[in-house]
């Protein structure tokens, strides 16, 4: 039993059940991104993917948390990352334009609601087909809350990926699967890239993304 | 389709210039494509090329290498060969697991055949001994509306076996050496027979109104004319139903009257009837029917339960409904069995059921005098109830191979003033009529619930968890989903502030604030949303409200206390610390270093009455109780045990006496004085490790929730079992992390590291 112990592990962690697998190999080493995305072998897919998406959305947390303190509904009333879009969020019933902090919060908890949902995914050891689309939207959505840390607090977000190395990861994720489509991959991960940025300037290099398949 | 495939990889080596290795990926998908019977190469180069996804030309001339086709050729041809294997040993494998599902059907048939002679044989043995009784008695009339006090007196066997005026007599007889060799067989002992036959007919008592045939009324009278009084609860009643069967053993056309007028006396059984569902969604028929049979079946079932397996129980159990139907025409069957029934109402699991198919041995081998013998005011039925709790323990410890151990702890126990008769009845009897049944899974976070609060006055409840949030649940704003019986709901609002997982949460007073405190050392209090918000409102940074810094290492435990306005806090870094946390500023206000004496505390509880005293729990074993005012320790309650020092994981105080109740990783649950610090009762509660405890407003019912993934009710008049819920899948050995009960509505709830937390009704 391990309930009282004060240490950072809380529990032990039995390789086979997947989310205690991504979460060993997130503990080990963090940066180690392509050891923590590569599937066990026989691994179904789907849930391989969901599994993923879980253990961002937990891991997300880490980061709405850190934006609660400096992203306001008045400073940041609406959820942008570069000029040229606007988010909408689908949290209600018509799409309304939140502020960013709502926006992350609604996006977060509908994910939440999704991932959890008997009705979707009743399952966690298989995925059904019609749900894995599902999949898809909620990376897309999450995507954005990277892209808003990174355009607009800056500091935030550099601070949170260099513990963590989440936007990297999830970056890969979604091309591996492919998930989403390239061209909605705004933010610069690759290290060129970062040193190329010039604070505040928006930098759009949609074509920089690793052209690996 | 060979042909077609390999005209859609010439076409796709065609469209495509890159090497035939990746356009091998492209191939297959623009075979797939074309998987609808196409005439010519001509089309199939089209289709092949469209598909492939890659820019398709449109009837590319480019050269074709043959090596290349028929690489891509192998390459199809391994693949399906692949697939085929991985088909062939899918199909062996669930062939061997049909084989295997077969071969148990086919033991669990031959338990049933077996059970079912035995029933035979004991239907006939009782006839046989009943119509003897009647002889004897020849000429008195049965009615069994009355009840003398004669009647009392040990009705064993005794006269009835003088008296062999015919064969039955003899084969009963026989019947009963061999059942008493079985038993022996198995190792019981008496002991547990006595607890067992207690225990069927307590549970028996339930399967009473599911007969439906010999039911005849709900409004039975409340007073029966037992002397003493229905005090203290089944206890009694289970008496006075025993002396009603030996009173009427042998009477052969009182026995539908025997039902009937068991039935008036027992006046919770009315309640049970109502109550359908059990525990467990999926047994629901299964189980009224397993109780109606499990009286007659003997004791080849505790034989064969050697597994642990619910499964396994659960099948052997599901082959008596045939029993269960079969028996209905049998009708002096059914009113024996009503006869037997006690008054529990509370539905055991499985395993307790066949037990009492066991423990009906011993009630037919002559009602043994131990039972019969003084009149039911006095407690002595009440060791054998107090242990009914764990007569489930018992026997999976028997079968796992530990029962004796256990049985020699239980059989030192001695149960604590039972004798307080003055207890108001019918409000025992309600809690105790009520089974609980699962309302709504709440399910939102994406790792274990650690922590449970419910709100004071309305259907809400706060789960933290592993996953560094905490959510408000409002339970009015239900979700059906489609036929499930328990109803999903969404969270209301999510408290997001803790970096890590969040450990401990404590509802502050009149709920408008609650605090939390979590694996990063900090406890952070927030303002509690109104409960009829959307949850897709504005962020409102109002709500997080204070952080409260001071500890070191991770906070494991949480209490507030409304009396004092105290929160106290125990962390991993050794120390218990108590806070104001008034709006304004919150401050600590002492500080109990702890690390040198008892080691790291690991829950803490003010206790209920004595605001000013909290009690803390420790990994080492100790509970200390300690003087807010004073700040120091004030006395160190018993707690550890003649087994040594064990992990106590939770530590509850019952809201009415000075009593503190703890759970302890060695499966047990100790009652402990406040006032002396002795060791009030200790008991074996759980299969695993007793992770937390909840007792009920009233002080009635103690809830406890284990790693062995259920959730027990002990009525805390005599410490036994009055309901078993099984929740929770286990994840990596931890199942059930918290449980509470609503500190005004009838609503419990218990959280799992499965990430759920499920509510009962």
């Amino acid at each position: 039993m391990v309930m009282a112990e004060g240490t950072a592990v809380l529990r032990q962690n039995r390789p086979g059940t997947k989310a205690q697998y991504i979460q060993q190999n997130i503990r080990a080493d963090c940066s180690n991104i392509d050891k923590i995305l590569e599937p066990p072998e026989g691994q179904d897919e789907g849930v391989w993917k969901y599994e993923h998406l879980r253990q961002f959305c937990l891991e997300l947390n880490g980061l709405a948390v850190k934006l609660q303190s400096e992203c306001h509904s008045d400073t940041c009333t609406q959820m942008t990352a570069t000029e040229q879009w606007i988010f909408l969020c689908a949290a209600h019933k018509t799409p309304k334009e939140c502020p960013a902090i709502d926006y992350t919060r609604h996006t977060l908890d509908g994910a939440a609601c999704l991932l959890n949902s008997n009705k979707y995914f009743p399952s966690r050891v298989s995925i059904k087909e019609s749900s894995v689309a599902k999949l898809g939207s909620v990376c897309c959505r999450i995507y954005r809350i990277f892209s808003h840390a990174y355009f607009h607090h800056r500091q935030i977000f550099d601070e949170y990926e260099n513990e963590t190395f989440l936007c990297h990861r999830f970056t890969k994720f979604v091309m591996k699967y492919n998930l989403m489509s390239k061209d909605n991959l705004i933010v610069p991960i690759l290290e060129e890239e970062v040193q190329n940025s010039v604070s505040g300037k928006v930098k759009h290099e949609g074509n920089h993304i690793e052209k690996t398949y | 389709m060979m042909e077609e495939r390999a005209a859609a990889a010439v076409a796709a080596a065609a469209s495509s210039c890159r090497p035939l290795g990746s356009g091998a990926g492209p191939g297959p998908t623009g075979a797939a494509l074309v998987s609808v019977p196409v005439p010519g190469p001509g089309p199939a180069a089209k289709g092949g090329g469209g598909g492939g996804g890659s820019p398709g030309p449109t009837a590319g001339p480019e050269p074709l290498s043959l090596p290349g086709i028929l690489h891509f050729i192998q390459h199809e041809w391994a693949r399906f060969e692949a697939e085929k294997a991985r088909w062939e040993a899918e199909r062996a494998e669930l062939q061997a697991q049909v084989a295997f599902l077969q071969g148990e059907r086919k033991g669990q048939e031959n338990l049933k055949t077996d059970l079912v002679r035995r029933i035979k044989m004991l239907e006939y043995a009782l006839k046989q001994e009943r119509a003897k009784y009647h002889k004897l008695k020849f000429g008195t009339d049965l009615n069994q509306g009355e009840k003398k006090p004669e009647l009392s007196e040990p009705v064993s066997n005794g006269p009835v076996e003088s008296v062999t005026l015919e064969n039955s007599p003899l084969v009963w007889k026989e019947g009963r050496q061999l059942l008493r060799q079985y038993l022996e067989e198995v190792g019981y002992t008496d002991t547990i027979l006595d607890m067992r036959s207690k225990r069927v007919r307590s549970l028996l008592g339930r399967s009473l109104e599911l007969n439906g045939a010999a039911e005849p009324s709900e409004g039975g009278p409340r007073a029966p004319p037992v002397p003493g009084g229905l005090s203290g609860g089944e206890s009694l009643l289970v008496k006075q139903i025993e002396e009603q069967i030996k009173r009427n053993a042998a009477g052969k056309d009182g026995r539908e009257r025997l039902g009937g007028s068991v039935l008036e006396q027992i006046p919770f059984l009315q309640h049970c009837e109502d109550d359908d569902s059990d525990e467990d969604d999926e047994l629901d028929g299964a189980q009224h029917r397993k109780q109606r049979v499990k009286l007659p079946s003997k004791a080849l079932a505790p034989e064969t339960e050697d597994e642990d397996e619910e499964d396994d129980s659960e099948d052997a159990i599901s082959e008596f409904d045939f029993l269960g139907s079969g028996e209905d025409g049998e009708g002096p069957h059914d009113p024996r069995r009503c006869a037997t029934e006690g008054a529990h109402h509370e539905l055991e699991s499985r395993r307790v059921k066949l037990q009492g198919i066991l423990a009906d041995l011993r009630d037919v081998d002559g009602l043994p005098p131990k039972v019969t013998g003084p009149p039911p005011s006095t407690p002595q039925p009440r060791p054998h109830e107090g242990s009914f709790g764990f007569s489930s323990d018992v026997f999976i410890m028997d079968t796992i191979g530990g029962g004796e151990v256990s049985l020699g702890d239980l059989a030192d126990l001695t149960v604590t003033n039972d004798n307080d008769l003055s207890c108001d009845l019918s409000d025992s009897k309600d809690a105790f009529k009520k089974t609980w049944n699962p309302k709504f899974t709440l399910r939102s976070h994406y790792d274990g619930i650690r922590s449970l609060a419910f709100h004071h006055s309305q259907s809400a409840l706060l789960t933290a968890s592993e996953d560094g949030t905490l959510k408000l649940w409002n339970l009015q704003k239900a979700v059906t989903a489609k036929k499930n019986a328990a109803l999903d709901v969404e969270p209301i609002h999510a408290f997001r502030a803790h970096r890590g997982p969040v450990l401990a949460v404590a509802m502050g007073s009149h709920s408008e604030y609650c605090y939390s405190g979590g694996a990063d050392a900090r406890i952070h209090s927030w303002k509690i949303p109104d409960l009829n918000m959307d949850p897709y409102d504005g962020y409102d940074p109002s709500v997080l409200s204070h952080v409260l810094e001071g500890h070191g290492d991770a906070v494991w435990g949480l209490a507030f206390s409304p009396a004092s306005q105290r929160l106290a806090s125990c962390s991993a870094d050794g120390s218990v610390r108590i806070w104001d946390p008034s709006n304004s500023s919150p401050t600590c206000l002492c500080t109990f270093s702890t690390a040198s004496d008892h080691g790291t505390p690991t829950s803490v509880a003010f206790t209920s009455t004595e605001p000013a005293h909290i009690v803390a729990s420790f990994r080492s074993g100790d509970t200390v109780l300690y003087d807010l005012e004073a700040g120091s320790a004030l006395l160190t309650l018993d707690s550890r045990g003649n087994s040594g020092p064990t992990q106590i994981n939770q530590v509850v105080s019952h809201p009415s006496q000075p009593l503190t109740i703890t759970a302890h990783d060695d499966r047990g649950i100790r009652f402990l004085d406040n006032r002396t610090g002795k060791l009030v009762h200790s008991m074996v509660a759980h299969l695993d490790a007793v992770t937390c405890l909840a007792v009920d407003p009233n002080g009635v019912f103690l809830m406890s929730g284990s790693h062995d993934c259920s959730l027990r009710l002990w009525s805390l008049d005599n410490k036994t079992c009055v309901q078993e819920i099984t929740a929770h899948r286990k994840k990596h050995e931890e199942a059930i992390h918290a449980v509470a009960c609503h500190p005004s509505k009838a609503l419990i709830a218990s959280a799992g590291a499965d990430a759920l937390a499920k509510v009962f009704v």
